[in-house]
């Protein structure tokens, strides 16, 4: 469903993403595990749309579609989700609002009817108890004064709002604890499904004991430079990086 | 050359109404000679620095008192749902019983038309009328006390309290000439009185005319007014308005000011201190498009040791609008133990808009908590981004941050249907924005 070939990209004049290839397939989990600054969250970056990227080689298509031809709310509508590695602060806009905005926003993008406010509050109660969130983060402004474990739930809690397609984690587990990291394994493996994929960003190899990946890979050098199934990420937890030479970030 | 040369059509109805109270004949005369005896102020006199009357003049309003009957079906659509309020209506600035809602008031309570009070009871007002305002009246001040003859009155007597809000809707209809209204308000609360007074400038019609407000304020010791004021003139309008705010000893006043109507309008907000341990918090939303200036001038004389203030007021531009916002907290020397802080922010929305901000605290006294602060920013690109990576296209998202950012001043607005009356019109203007 989504395929990334001979991906360039650069922020002003500093090259981060250099020929970079990914093929997912349809209800795949790929984990992409890779040194500080090696250009995860570029690539993430890149597929959801945000400004500042120039792609100066290489396609990424997303269901047969040229994906970087589209603005960031067309690929939404695609089915594409990004959960922020650092979520934005929305003060003064509501997180039910917000919500509702998006869910809605897609929907009518699909060509379905807006869901009218019972079966939104419906839908909301019901996604809220799989992540096992207080309701009263729904009252406030989105992220706004949040705690980080409460904004990467809440990424969590969107994504199983919006049921996107393709959902890139970008390290969604870093800064929760046990506890958090459970729940929010638990809210993706819930929506696992045969059509729906998942990109894991992470540094630990804790996190794919909950979420099972169908592949590993790593980036690095702005490049996937290996990938391999889930024994991949155990090999990397035991010795580093330096053994597929390159150097650990500092 | 007279030197107001263009506002001798504003003075026209003084002797029109002609009240046989003497009092009242002295301070119309006096107000006119202060008219006379200054000229129309310059960009080069500090109040207007950034404000040229010269697109008022060219209007050539005058005040023509027409009276303009409406049925109450006609402003059906402009009333608050769910809203029971003490309503007096103003068309074109004169009183219309017909359309307001007086019945039942409470003993000691008064609510009503100024012109009527002056007909029928003019002592209850003689001591406070003008009082407040002052004698160094500034030029549109002393045009409207000149001509002074209707608008709202609330006067509370020790020991009431009102159980609805006061609700005073001034409804400009146009006419073929270009007319300036000149209403003035005035409301004493005597000590320990509570009231909510909620102002609404509306207009029926796109239209071309001049609103020119004055509004005197006193509160007695620990009264309390929680005071809206909502401007939403049409497009073409010019709105002038004054408040002069008198507050006693452990008053609270809250005054949350939303302009965003008219295609020129300046307000004054001048609040003067006169009881200790009292509290004041003005806040403001503007929201200035194409076309649209908006000059607000806050001015807050600290004269007396232990008192609060806060002025915030945020501002959105857009198109080739323009905004100014001038504010100035004074804090005498005696007033001790003073804590005052203003802010204010402004979001630009692209490149032709234009605001100058003018935050100014003059302190006399040593022992003071005093700040000021301005922010001129436009939206936030991660914001935009993170929005829109949900799915919300890139007008809805600008829209949804503008609403958040004025959130903070339209969530102060009650009851919950005002709030969101206004917050839908502010939504549709900002629709033209982005
Ligand atoms: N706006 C920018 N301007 C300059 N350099 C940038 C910018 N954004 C990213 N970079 C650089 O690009 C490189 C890749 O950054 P990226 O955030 O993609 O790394 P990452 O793999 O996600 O790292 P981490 O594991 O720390 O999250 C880094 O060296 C970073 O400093
Ligand atoms: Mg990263």
């Amino acid at each position: 469903m989504l395929s990334v070939k001979g991906l360039r990209a650069k922020v002003g004049e500093k090259e981060i993403l250099k020929g970079l290839d990914l093929e997912i397939g349809r209800g795949e989990i790929h984990a992409i595990m890779g040194p500080n600054g090696s250009g995860k969250s570029t690539l993430a970056h890149v597929l959801s749309g945000r400004d500042g990227y120039t792609v100066t080689a290489g396609s990424v298509t997303f269901d047969g579609q040229d994906l970087l031809a589209l603005a960031p709310e067309e690929r939404a509508h695609l089915g594409l989700f990004l959960a922020f590695q650092y979520p934005v602060e929305l003060p003064g806009v509501n997180n039910t609002y917000f919500l509702k905005a998006a869910l809605n926003a897609i929907r009518a993008a699909r060509g379905q009817p807006e869901l009218d406010a019972v079966a939104f509050m419906r839908l909301m109660k019901e996604r809220l108890k799989v992540l096992h969130l207080d309701d009263s983060l729904l009252k406030r402004p989105v992220n706004f004064g949040f705690s980080g474990g409460e904004k990467k739930r809440n990424e969590i809690f969107q994504m199983a709002m919006l049921e996107p397609k393709l959902a890139i984690l970008d390290e969604t587990d870093s800064g929760l604890d046990i506890d958090a990291l459970r729940i929010v394994a638990d809210g993706v493996n819930a929506l696992r499904n045969p059509e729906r994929s998942v990109i894991l960003v992470t540094h630990y190899q804790r996190l794919l004991d909950y979420i099972q990946p169908d592949y590993v890979h790593v980036l690095a050098r702005g490049q996937i430079i290996r990938s391999g199934g889930k024994s991949l990420a155990l090999e990397l937890e035991e010795k580093g990086y330096g053994w597929l030479g390159i150097e650990e970030a500092a | 050359m007279s030197a107001v040369s263009g506002f001798e059509q504003w003075l026209a109805p003084a002797e029109a109404a002609a009240s046989g109270l003497q009092w009242l004949a002295t301070r119309r005369g006096e107000a006119r000679a202060r008219v006379q005896g200054q000229g129309v102020p310059g960009t080069k006199q500090e109040a207007w620095r950034y404000t040229s009357l010269t697109r008022l003049l060219e209007q050539g309003f005058s005040a023509v008192a027409e009276s303009v009957p409406l049925q109450p079906e006609a402003i059906e659509h402009l009333l608050i749902p769910g809203l029971e309020a003490w309503r007096v209506v103003l068309v074109n600035g004169r009183f219309a019983p017909e359309l307001s809602a007086l019945a039942g008031l409470p003993a000691g309570v008064r609510i009503g038309s100024l012109a009527e009070i002056l007909r029928t009871d003019p002592d209850a007002v003689k001591d406070r009328l003008n009082t407040i305002a002052g004698p160094d009246q500034p030029l549109f001040s002393a045009l409207n006390t000149a001509g002074l003859d209707d608008g709202l009155v609330v006067l509370m007597d020790a020991g009431t309290a009102l159980a609805r809000p006061v609700e005073l809707i001034h409804l400009s209809v146009g006419s073929e000439t270009p007319r300036v209204a000149q209403p003035r308000h005035l409301v004493v609360l005597a000590a320990g009185t509570q009231a909510h007074l909620i102002e609404r400038y509306v207009t029926l019609t796109y239209a071309l005319y001049c609103t020119n407000s004055v509004l005197e304020v006193t509160l007695g010791a620990g009264a309390v007014l929680e005071h809206q004021r909502i401007q939403l003139e049409s497009p073409d309008a010019f709105h002038l308005a004054a408040l002069y705010v008198r507050l006693g000893a452990a008053s609270r006043y809250r005054c949350t000011n939303i302009a965003v109507g008219a295609s020129w309008a300046r307000t004054d907000l001048t609040v003067r201190f006169s009881g200790e341990h009292a509290a004041c918090d003005l806040q403001g939303l503007y929201l200035v498009g194409e076309r649209q200036l908006l000059d607000v001038h806050l001015d807050v004389d600290h004269c007396v040791p232990r008192c609060v203030s806060r002025e915030y007021f945020k501002g959105i531009l857009y198109g080739k609008g323009r905004a100014v916002f001038d504010g100035c907290v004074h804090v005498a020397r005696d007033a001790q133990q003073t804590d005052a802080a203003m802010t204010n922010r402004n979001l630009i929305l692209c490149e032709g808009a234009e605001v100058d901000t003018k935050p100014q605290l003059e302190i006399e006294a040593d022992d003071v908590k005093c700040s000021h602060g301005t922010t001129v920013g436009q939206l936030d690109p991660e914001q935009l981004f993170y929005l829109r990576s949900r799915g919300i296209g890139a007008a809805l998202a600008r829209r949804m941050l503008c609403l958040g950012f004025a959130g903070e001043i339209l969530d102060a607005l009650t009851p919950e249907a005002l709030r969101m009356q206004v917050t839908q019109e502010v939504g549709r203007r900002l629709e033209q924005a982005t």
